[in-house]
């Protein structure tokens, strides 16, 4: 009996021409955009140098450990390349007395060139650097600096030697946005069923009530999973960990499948169900972004139950994490999932 | 005695305050149309939602042809078919599909949709959503959709409401034609001359009370009052209606004496309607 609902649901599901577009273009464009983001890192700061005094200690030693700068022949090859290979984000121009004039106590004066664009914070970050260098660093001794005993704290997953690319920290981001559509979808089609009748006549008949939502939740997981799926073959990353991942999409599921139940029993029509689905996908949404931006992540954000998928499939595709890293997640993950369906089951039980 | 199809003993249901249904007993029995008659808000659906297991009775008992509706109420809902009062149909799916999917719920094998459709008068359309259907259409979809699993008892509640004559027609024969095949109907209503055509027998509900259960002939003979209704022609030109009481004393005294000093242009027998005795029973109307 479940099975024959489960072939009905699809079957409206994929007749309603809203959720077909909707879906259909989700899973069409977001491979799109994940195969035309770039691939590669480019954390690179760049920084162009003139020094008119070649003799220096600071030219000599630029040349003899090369970093992330180049140095210029002239000023003007340095503007050039500034303004328009994009390389780099400050060129500083260094004249020939700047030694001398630094060793004597004099006021010097430094031309820094900033690529547009950079953010005045960082300008202000650059000109203090400027100014401590100009003031305490002799470049008589400029080989023989103090060395700091460093302490290092990493805020958050350690990206030292493998940067995430921005395709990388996309994926997570375009499983949450095609599940969340679901919510949607689920919650307009069990309203729908509900306040047109359609579930009383079939529980009149010989279904039972529990068999009527298991039907749901079942299409529900089915129709989210089958998305996940899909756009996780075609990203490519189901080789990654397959049973943990497989696992947390599956859980990922059962919280929307969770969420779209209870956004029913708010519903009493479809634009009310499209409003509610909203309220409920907004806040969803913002853990993904911590992905993008991980300065947002906060505390607060676990209260989110979405942030338990989000975090869980950062960490197994981005950071190799295995079933003991992501085990606390996924047991919330279902927690959530449990919890938010039977309250959205209790709810539209009171609606028959 | 054969056991009673329908066996209802001191059913009573309340909405907060409101008492919808107020201790009702009767029986039904097998093969039989029941009506029940009376003005919206009366409580005959409250007691097909109770019969067909939606509500649970808060005081009383019922069996359905011997179950019980509260402790089995899925085995009564597997013998009944319900034609609901407001349509109740997948609107994106076709009337096939519709036909099919309680068939398969019901686990009816080699299930003929196109058979049934052809009966409801639905052939040729069987392949259309039923959104692009009339509500007419649509009623008889309902109908066909209750004689899915060829049902031992039919709940009909209202099931002609709105319709136009044809489709009315239409579910009418069915009905006739459910109950030739043995099924018991139990038809909820306020069309009383619907009631009067279809059933065995009717139960007037007022405000929750069953004031009156008897056949349509007896009720009228009870509480009904038979007229001659004559039309005479004046001698200064024009006409004037007369009205004779029946089953009376004076009444043969009566009509010999109009049609020996009167001309005679209509003659018509009135009895009385199960609205009319509705109105002399509870002081309200079937309409209310």
């Amino acid at each position: 009996m479940i099975g024959t609902l489960v072939v009905k649901d699809i079957k409206l599901f994929v007749r309603n021409r809203f959720f077909l577009i909707v879906t259909a273009l989700g899973l069409v464009l977001y491979p799109i955009i994940y195969f035309l983001i770039p691939d590669q890192v480019d954390e690179s700061l760049g920084m162009a140098f003139y020094i008119e005094d070649r003799e220096s200690a600071l030219y000599q030693r630029l040349i003899d450990e090369p970093g992330d700068y180049v140095l210029f022949d002239t000023e003007a090859e340095m503007l050039t390349a500034l303004q328009e290979t994009g390389d780099y984000f400050v060129g500083l121009s260094l004249p020939a007395d700047l030694s001398a004039a630094a060793a004597r106590g004099e006021a010097v004066e430094l031309n820094a060139y900033y690529a547009p664009g950079v953010p005045a914070e960082a300008r202000q970050i650059f000109h203090d650097v400027l100014v401590l260098f100009a003031n305490a660093v002799n470049p008589e001794t400029l080989a023989n600096l103090t060395r700091f005993n460093e302490t290092e704290f990493v805020l958050g997953n350690d990206l030292m030697g493998a940067p995430l690319s921005l395709r990388d920290r996309f994926v997570p981001l375009f499983l949450v946005f095609i599940v969340m559509i679901e919510i949607f979808g689920l919650a307009t089609l069990l309203n729908r069923d509900v306040e047109n009748g359609t579930a009383r006549a079939l529980i009149t008949g010989p279904l039972r009530l529990h068999q009527f939502f298991a039907g749901k939740a079942l299409m529900g997981v089915i129709l989210a999973f089958g998305q996940l799926l899909f756009l996780s073959a075609v990203m490519g990353v189901l080789g990654v960990s397959p049973l943990l991942l497989l696992t947390t999409l599956l859980l990922g599921s059962f919280l929307m499948v969770g969420i779209g139940f209870f956004v029913a029993a708010l519903a009493k029509d479809n634009t009310s169900a499209m409003a509610w689905a909203i309220v409920f996908i907004i806040p969803m949404i913002i853990p993904s972004m911590t992905v993008l931006l991980p300065g947002l992540s906060t505390g607060w954000m676990e209260i989110i139950p979405s942030y338990y998928f989000v975090d869980s499939l950062h960490r197994i595709l981005n950071f190799g994490a295995g079933w003991a890293d992501v085990s606390r997640n996924l047991a919330l993950l279902l927690i959530g999932g449990a919890v938010t369906l039977a309250m959205g089951t209790t709810a539209i039980r009171r609606k028959f | 005695m054969a056991q009673p199809a329908i066996a209802v003993k001191d059913l009573s249901y309340s909405y907060g305050d409101i008492l919808a249904v107020d201790d009702i007993s009767f029986d039904v029995a097998e093969g039989e149309v029941i009506g029940f008659l009376g003005p919206n808000g009366a409580g005959k659906s409250t007691v097909v939602k109770m019969l067909t297991g939606q509500l649970t009775p808060q005081n009383g008992s019922a069996l359905l042809l011997g179950m019980d509706i509260v402790k089995e109420r899925k085995q009564v809902q597997q013998e009944i078919g319900i034609s609901f009062e407001s349509t109740n149909l997948y609107e994106q799916m076709s009337a096939v599909e519709n036909l099919d999917l309680f068939a398969k719920l019901y686990k009816v094998s080699d299930f003929d949709a196109m058979g049934l459709l052809e009966k409801v008068g639905l052939g040729g359309r069987e392949k259309e959503h039923v959104a692009s259907y009339s509500k007419g259409m649509k009623q008889r979809l309902m109908m066909a959709r209750a004689l899915v699993s060829d049902p031992k008892m039919l709940f009909l509640d209202e099931p002609t409401d709105g319709l136009d004559p044809v489709s009315t027609e239409t579910i009418h024969a069915l009905i006739r034609a459910a109950t030739q095949n043995g099924a018991t109907v139990f038809l909820t209503t306020h069309d009383m001359v619907e009631a009067d055509k279809l059933s065995d027998r009717v139960a007037f509900l007022n405000q929750g009370r069953i004031v009156a259960l008897d056949t349509p002939a007896r009720l009228k003979q009870r509480f009904g009052m038979r007229a001659l209704k004559v039309e005479v022609e004046l001698p200064e030109g024009g006409a004037e209606e007369r009205e004779i009481t029946l089953d009376e004393d004076q009444t043969p005294q009566a009509v010999f004496d109009l049609f020996k000093n009167e001309r005679i242009l209509t003659v018509h027998s009135e009895e009385a309607t199960l609205e009319d005795i509705f109105f002399d029973i509870t002081g309200r109307g079937l309409q209310g």
